[in-house]
C-alpha cells in the first residue's frame, strides 16, 4: 500500500516537473506579434449570445483598426449564462488573452488576485482621450488600492431604486402617488387593489428597500448608512429600521398583498404580463418610457431614494486588460478609440449601415431585420454610451437627460472602497450561508420579523459577525485618511 | 532490477493492455491532481500563467479549510451529508437490485423492456426541471398536493418552508432519479449468470425466492460489494441538484438540506476563492479515500476476492 | 479467483457434483423452455403492477414535460406550470423550426461524439478492466488502484483545463468532447468486476494451449462472453456523452461544434440569467426577446431526450442476448 502510493507520489510528481517545464517554455516563445510591423491580434472576450455576422462585421471593423492603430481585433461572446464560470476558469487558467468584460464584485475580485492590469499609466497616454470621455466618478469609484484596473462604460453612473406602478390602475383608483415615500405610504392602494382586482397580484415579489450602501450586496448585513453617520459600518439586520420595515413587509405578506411563496419564488414578472400593481426596480433617465414599451401598456414610478452613485453602479459594465495580455498598449488604443471614435462604436455596436441598420436623414437609425437575426450585440457590455446614435424613437435629449442624472447623483458613503476580505474569508462564508437562509424570507415579509430577526442576529454573531464588521471598519478608515 | 525487467517483459501483453488507459488516466487525471496544492495556498494571478500563479502564490497551511469547520453549520452540513449518503447507499442499493431482479423475473418481457425504458427517463431530467415537476406538486397555492388535502379538508401545507418533510422528499426524489440507472448494471450482471445454476437448483426443489437467495444474490454480491465500496468513497459528496435546485433554495429548509456541497457554492458565491473550494473538495477526498480503505480493508479480511483492491 | 463464485453456488447444491448437476439442468432446458425461470401467476401480476406504476411515475414528469412544451407562455407567465394548461399553444415548436439549423448542428455533433466517444471508450475501458482483472498479471493491483484513486481525488476544473487547452491544445475541436470522457474509473471497476466473474480462467487455458495470442482470445472468446457487461458500459458512455454539456461549456467557444444538451443548458442558463438581470434588458429589449421562453427550452427536452431514450432497448437487445450466451458457455 505504502509503496504504491510513493509510487504514484513519484509520478505525479515528475510528470508536474516535465509540463511546468513546458510552460514556461512555452510562454516565451509565443511573445510575438505586434512587432515586425504585423497588425497585432487583439483577443477580446465578452458577455452575450455570439452573433452570426460577428466575423462580417468585423472585418469591417478590422479594416478600419488596420490603419487607424494597426491592429486587428477579434471578438469572442461568451453566452450570458455560460459567462459567469467560463470567464472565471479563463482567468484562473491564465489563458493569454487582451481584453475581456468584466463587473461588479467579479472585477474587484480578480484585480485584487492580479488578473488585470493596471491602467493608470496607459490611460494618462494611449488612453487620453478616453480618461477625458469618461464621466471621472465612473473612474474614481473603480479604482481599487489607489489603482483602476479597467476602463468603465461610460453610461448611468448613478442607481435609482424605484417602485414602478401600473398606471392603468393607478388612473382607474385615482391614487395621488406624490404621497409615496416610503414602503408603509403604499398600504392603502395595497388594499384597495387587494380587494377589488381578482387577477392582479398587488405586489410584484420584491425584497424590501432599506436605505444602505452595502459592502457586499443586500443579502450581507455590512452596511453603511446612506442619511445619518457614513463613516460607519452596522449590522443593517440590527438596527430598528430593519425590524420595522420587515414588520411592515410582514403584515403585507399575511394580508395577502405578494404571492405565498415570496421567499423561494423565482419568478421575473415580466413587464409585458399585466398581472401586478407595485414592483420595484433601478431607474434611469427615461425608464418609465423603456418599461411602458417593452409592456405594451403604461406604467409610472417613483423613487424610493435620491440617485446615487454606489460602487456597484460604476462597476456595472467595464472593460478590464487581462494581465497576459501580450501588448496592453495596443489594446487601450483600440479601446481609446472604441470609446471615442463614433463611427468604430456604432459599428461595433449596430452593425454595418444598410445590412443591419439604416440610417435617417435626421441622423437618427433603425434596426433592420439583419440587426436582431444576426448581430443582436449588448450595448451596456461594449462602451461609452454617448457616441451611439440615436433610434429613431428615442427621446432627442436621452444623453443630455443621463448627463444631468449622472451630476445630480450623490455618491455613496463608500463609493471607491473596495473591501479586502481576505483576512475574514471563513467568517464571509459562513455568514453568506446564514444569510441566504434568513434574509430572503425576512424582505419578503414571509416570516415575522420579531421571531426570526433575533435568531438572525444571533447566528451572525456566532459566525463571526463582529470581527467582519472591526475589519472593514479598519480597512474604511485606512481607505478614508488616503482620500484627503 | 533483472528481475524487474524480466517481470515487465512477461507481463507485457497486460502492460501492453493498460497502456492506452493507463496514458488517459496520467494525462486527465494525475497530471492535473498538481492543482491541488491550490487547497494551501492563497491564489494570486501571475501573468505567465497557471503553473507561475500555483508556484508564486503564497502558502499559507490550513487556512483555507477553517471555514469547513468553523461555524455550528459545519455539523449540521457534515451531519445531513453523512446521513443522506448513508440512506442513499442502503436504499439505492436494495432498490437497484430488488428492481434489477424483479424486471429479470416478470413473465411477460416485453412488459419487462417497458419498464426498463420507462425507468430510465428520470435519469435524463435535469435537477433543474425535475424541481419545476416538485414544484407543481408542491406549491403552496397551486400545487397538487394542496388541492389534493383540500378535498379533505385539510389545511394547506406550505411545504417549502416546512422541514420535517424534506427528507422524505429528497430520498424518494435520489431513488427515483437513480434506480432505473442504477439497475441496469445488476440486471446485466444477472443475464451474464449461467443458467445451469438456476437449472440444478430447481431439480434440488429450490423455491423461487430459495434461486434468488440462493443463486442470484450470491452471483450479484461482488458488484455489490465493489459499488458500494466506492458509494462510500463518495459519502463526502452529495448531488447538488438535488440538495440546491429541488428546495428552491428555500432558507427555511437549510437545517435539513444544507450539505457540504451546497455549503461551500453558496458560501464561495461572494468570494470566488479558488484556495477555498479546493480545500472543501480535497476535505471530501480525502475522508472518502479513508473511508474506501478501511472498508476495503475489512473486506479484505472476511472475504479477500471481493475486496477492491 | 474463480472459485470463489463456485463456491456460492455449492451451498445450493451440496448434494450433487456440481458437473454433473449443470449437465442435467442444461438436458432440461433443451426440452422444455424456460418455464422453471418462470414466477408465480399472482406474484407476477403484483409486481408487475407495482413496478409499473414506479414506471409511470419515472415517465409522468416527461409527459409532463411534453405538456408544459405545449403550453402557451402566457399562460405559464400566469398560471405557474400546469398539469392541464389554460392555454395550449404550438409556438415553442415553431421557435426551435426557427433555429432549426442550429438544432441540427448540434445534433449531428452530438450524434458523432457518442458514437465515436462510446467506440473509443468500449475499447479503451474494456482493455484495461480485462488485465487488472487476470491474476497472471503480476502488476493488476497497481493499476486497479491507479484507476480507483481518480475516482476520489481530481485535479480539479482550472487545471484539468490547462491540460486540455494548453497542453494538449483541444479547444474548440470536437476532440476536446471527447477525449476527457473516455475513461472513467467507475466504468473500469464495474467491468472488471464483469470479466473476473464471466470470464473464467479455466476457458481461456483451453484457447491458450490452443496457441491463441491473448489479442486473438479477446476479441474471439472475451468479447462475446462479457457482451451483457460491455453492452452496460457502452450503454452508459453512450449516456455519458450524449448528457454531457459542461466538457462544452468549458471547452467551446464556437456554437457549430456545440452539442445538443450544452444548447438546452445554454438556454435554461440564460434564462436564469435573464432573470436575475432584469436591467440588463431594461436598456435593451431585443436581447432577450430573442431568447427562447420556459416552454421552447421543454420542448428542447423533448427533443434532445426523446432519441436517446427510445435507443434504450437496442442495448437491451445484448442483455437479452446474454441469456443465450450463458446456456453455450459450457
Amino acid at each position: 500500500m505504502k509503496k504504491k502510493l510513493v509510487l504514484l507520489l513519484a509520478l505525479v510528481l515528475s510528470i508536474g516537473t516535465i509540463l511546468a517545464a513546458c510552460s514556461s517554455k512555452d510562454s516565451s516563445t509565443s511573445d510575438k506579434g505586434g512587432k515586425d510591423g504585423q497588425p497585432y491580434e487583439i483577443k477580446w472576450y465578452t458577455i452575450g449570445t455570439p452573433q452570426k455576422d460577428t466575423d462580417k462585421v468585423f472585418a469591417e471593423v478590422n479594416k478600419y483598426l488596420k490603419e487607424k492603430i494597426n491592429a486587428t481585433v477579434k471578438m469572442q461572446q461568451i453566452d450570458w449564462g455560460d459567462w459567469a464560470q467560463k470567464s472565471q476558469v479563463m482567468i484562473n487558467a491564465g489563458e493569454p488573452f487582451d481584453i475581456i468584460f468584466t463587473n461588479g464584485t467579479d472585477y474587484v475580485q480578480n484585480a485584487q488576485k492580479g488578473a488585470f492590469v493596471a491602467i493608470d499609466d496607459l490611460l494618462n497616454k494611449e488612453g487620453k482621450d478616453l480618461k477625458n470621455a469618461v464621466n471621472p466618478a465612473l473612474l474614481e469609484g473603480n479604482r481599487i488600492n489607489g489603482k483602476i484596473y479597467g476602463v468603465p462604460t461610460n453610461k448611468e453612473a448613478a442607481r435609482q431604486t424605484v417602485y414602478t406602478f401600473n398606471k392603468r390602475l393607478v388612473d382607474k383608483y385615482k391614487f395621488d402617488l406624490t404621497k409615496v415615500k416610503t414602503l408603509e405610504d403604499l398600504e392603502p392602494m395595497l388594499k384597495t387593489i387587494k380587494e377589488n382586482e381578482s387577477g392582479i397580484t398587488p405586489m410584484a415579489t420584491f425584497k424590501a428597500y432599506l436605505p444602505y450602501d452595502y459592502t457586499f450586496n443586500n443579502e450581507m448585513p455590512f452596511a453603511f448608512p446612506i442619511e445619518g453617520d457614513r463613516d460607519h459600518v452596522v449590522n443593517q439586520f440590527d438596527t430598528d429600521l430593519a425590524m420595522s420595515t420587515f414588520k411592515t413587509m410582514h403584515s403585507y405578506y399575511k394580508a395577502g398583498y405578494l404571492k405565498e411563496d415570496a421567499a423561494t419564488s423565482k419568478d421575473s414578472w415580466p413587464m409585458d404580463v399585466e398581472n401586478w400593481f407595485v414592483r420595484m426596480g433601478d431607474s434611469q433617465p427615461y425608464a418609465d418610457l423603456l418599461w411602458s414599451r417593452s409592456a405594451k401598456y403604461d406604467v409610472v414610478s417613483v423613487p424610493a431614494e435620491e440617485p446615487t452613485t454606489f460602487n456597484d453602479s460604476v462597476s456595472g459594465s467595464i472593460q478590464a486588460i487581462s494581465a497576459t495580455s501580450k501588448n496592453p498598449k495596443k489594446a487601450m488604443e483600440f479601446l481609446n478609440l472604441l470609446n471615442t471614435d463614433s463611427y468604430l462604436r456604432n459599428l461595433v455596436d449596430k452593425g454595418i449601415e444598410g445590412v443591419h441598420y439604416k440610417k435617417n436623414d435626421d441622423g437618427t437609425i433603425e434596426d433592420l431585420p439583419a440587426r436582431i437575426d444576426k448581430y443582436n450585440i449588448p450595448t451596456y457590455s461594449i462602451g461609452n454610451f454617448f457616441v451611439l446614435d440615436l433610434y429613431k424613437d428615442d427621446p432627442k435629449d436621452k444623453w443630455d437627460k443621463f448627463k444631468e442624472f449622472n451630476e445630480a447623483a450623490k455618491p455613496a458613503p463608500t463609493l471607491g472602497f473596495h473591501f479586502d476580505s481576505d483576512p475574514v474569508r471563513s467568517e464571509i462564508a459562513s455568514i453568506t450561508n446564514i444569510s441566504k437562509e434568513f434574509y430572503p424570507a425576512l424582505a419578503t415579509g414571509s416570516v415575522d420579523p420579531e421571531k426570526y430577526l433575533p435568531k438572525y442576529n444571533k447566528k451572525l454573531k456566532e459566525a463571526g459577525l463582529d470581527k467582519v464588521l472591526n475589519e472593514i471598519q479598519k480597512q474604511f478608515d485606512d481607505w478614508k485618511g488616503k482620500q484627503k | 532490477m533483472k528481475k524487474i525487467v524480466s517481470d515487465i517483459y512477461k507481463n507485457r501483453i497486460w502492460l501492453l493492455m493498460v497502456l492506452p488507459g493507463t496514458i488517459w488516466l496520467l494525462l486527465f487525471s494525475y497530471l492535473p491532481m498538481f492543482g491541488q496544492v491550490l487547497a494551501f495556498k492563497k491564489f494570486r494571478i501571475d501573468p505567465d500563467g497557471f503553473f507561475a500563479s500555483v508556484m508564486h502564490s503564497e502558502w499559507v497551511g490550513w487556512e483555507n479549510f477553517k471555514y469547513l469547520f468553523s461555524t455550528n453549520d459545519a455539523l449540521v452540513i457534515t451531519r445531513n451529508t453523512i446521513l443522506y449518503n448513508l440512506v442513499f447507499i442502503v436504499l439505492g442499493l436494495v432498490a437497484a437490485v430488488a428492481t434489477a431482479i424483479l424486471l429479470s423475473e416478470l413473465v411477460n418481457k416485453r412488459l419487462s423492456k417497458v419498464y426498463q425504458t420507462g425507468m430510465l427517463f428520470p435519469h435524463f431530467i435535469s435537477w433543474v426541471i425535475g424541481s419545476y415537476f416538485v414544484f407543481t406538486f408542491l406549491s403552496s397555492d397551486r400545487g397538487l398536493l394542496n388541492n389534493v388535502l383540500g378535498w379533505f379538508h385539510i389545511d394547506a401545507v406550505s411545504w417549502y418552508s416546512e422541514p420535517q418533510y424534506w427528507p422524505y422528499i429528497i430520498i424518494f426524489m435520489s431513488i427515483w432519479k437513480g434506480v432505473g440507472y442504477g439497475s441496469i448494471v445488476y440486471l446485466a450482471s444477472i443475464v451474464g449468470i449461467d443458467r445451469t445454476y438456476y437449472e440444478a437448483a430447481m431439480i434440488d426443489g429450490a423455491s423461487k425466492w430459495k434461486q434468488i437467495k440462493h443463486v442470484t444474490l450470491p452471483m450479484l454480491k461482488p458488484l455489490m460489494i465493489i459499488l458500494t465500496i466506492m458509494n462510500i468513497g463518495r459519502i463526502f459528496n452529495s448531488d447538488f441538484g438535488l440538495f440546491y435546485q429541488v428546495p428552491r433554495d428555500s432558507g427555511a429548509l437549510y437545517p435539513v438540506t444544507n450539505v457540504i456541497d451546497t455549503f461551500v457554492y453558496r458560501g464561495l458565491m461572494t468570494l470566488g476563492d479558488i484556495g477555498m473550494s479546493t480545500a472543501a473538495g480535497l476535505y471530501q477526498s480525502a475522508v472518502g479515500f479513508i473511508l474506501v480503505m478501511i472498508t476495503n480493508y475489512i473486506v479484505r479480511k472476511v472475504d479477500n476476492e471481493s475486496a477492491l483492491f | 479467483m474463480p472459485n470463489d463464485l463456485n463456491q456460492t453456488q455449492v451451498s445450493v447444491v451440496a448434494s450433487q457434483p456440481l458437473d454433473q448437476l449443470k449437465r442435467g439442468g442444461a438436458k432440461i432446458k433443451r426440452k422444455k423452455t424456460r418455464d422453471y425461470h418462470e414466477l408465480h401467476p399472482v406474484v407476477n401480476t403484483i409486481f408487475s403492477v407495482l413496478l409499473g406504476i414506479f414506471t409511470i411515475m419515472c415517465v409522468f414528469p416527461f409527459i409532463y414535460v411534453i405538456i408544459i412544451s405545449l403550453t402557451s407562455e402566457e399562460s405559464i407567465v400566469r398560471n405557474g406550470f400546469q398539469i392541464i394548461p389554460a392555454e395550449w399553444s404550438t409556438d415553442a415548436y415553431r421557435y426551435l423550426w426557427n433555429v432549426k439549423d442550429q438544432l441540427l448542428g448540434s445534433y449531428g455533433v452530438t450524434i458523432l461524439i457518442t458514437v465515436v466517444g462510446t467506440v473509443i471508450s468500449v475499447l479503451m475501458i474494456s482493455f484495461y478492466a480485462y488485465a487488472i482483472s487476470r491474476p497472471q498479471f503480476k502488476y493488476r493491483r497497481f493499476f486497479t488502484f491507479l484507476a480507483f484513486f481518480t475516482m476520489l481525488f481530481s485535479g480539479g476544473l482550472v487545471p484539468t483545463y490547462i491540460v486540455v487547452t494548453q497542453f494538449l491544445g483541444l479547444k474548440n475541436t470536437i476532440w476536446a468532447l471527447i477525449l476527457p470522457l473516455v475513461m472513467n474509473a467507475f466504468y473500469i471497476i464495474i467491468m472488471r468486476t464483469f470479466f473476473m466473474k464471466s470470464v473464467s480462467e479455466s476457458i481461456l487455458e483451453s484457447a491458450r494451449i490452443d496457441g491463441a495470442s491473448e489479442w486473438r482470445i479477446f476479441f474471439q472468446i472475451v468479447f462475446p462472453l462479457s457482451l451483457p457487461g460491455i453492452a452496460t458500459i457502452a450503454l452508459f458512455s453512450t449516456l455519458g456523452y450524449w448528457n454531457d454539456w459542461f466538457t462544452a461549456l468549458l471547452y467551446i467557444d464556437d456554437p457549430k461544434l456545440v452539442p445538443l444538451q450544452a444548447l438546452l443548458m445554454k438556454i435554461e442558463a440564460n434564462l436564469e440569467f435573464m432573470k436575475q438581470n432584469v436591467d440588463v434588458g431594461l436598456m435593451q429589449q431585443s436581447l432577450f426577446d430573442t431568447l427562447p421562453q420556459d416552454s421552447a427550452k421543454m420542448a428542447m427536452v423533448v427533443i434532445a431526450t426523446l432519441p436517446i431514450a427510445v435507443s434504450y432497448p437496442f442495448f437491451q437487445k445484448y442483455f437479452i442476448s446474454g441469456l443465450t450466451i450463458g446456456g453455450v458457455k459450457e
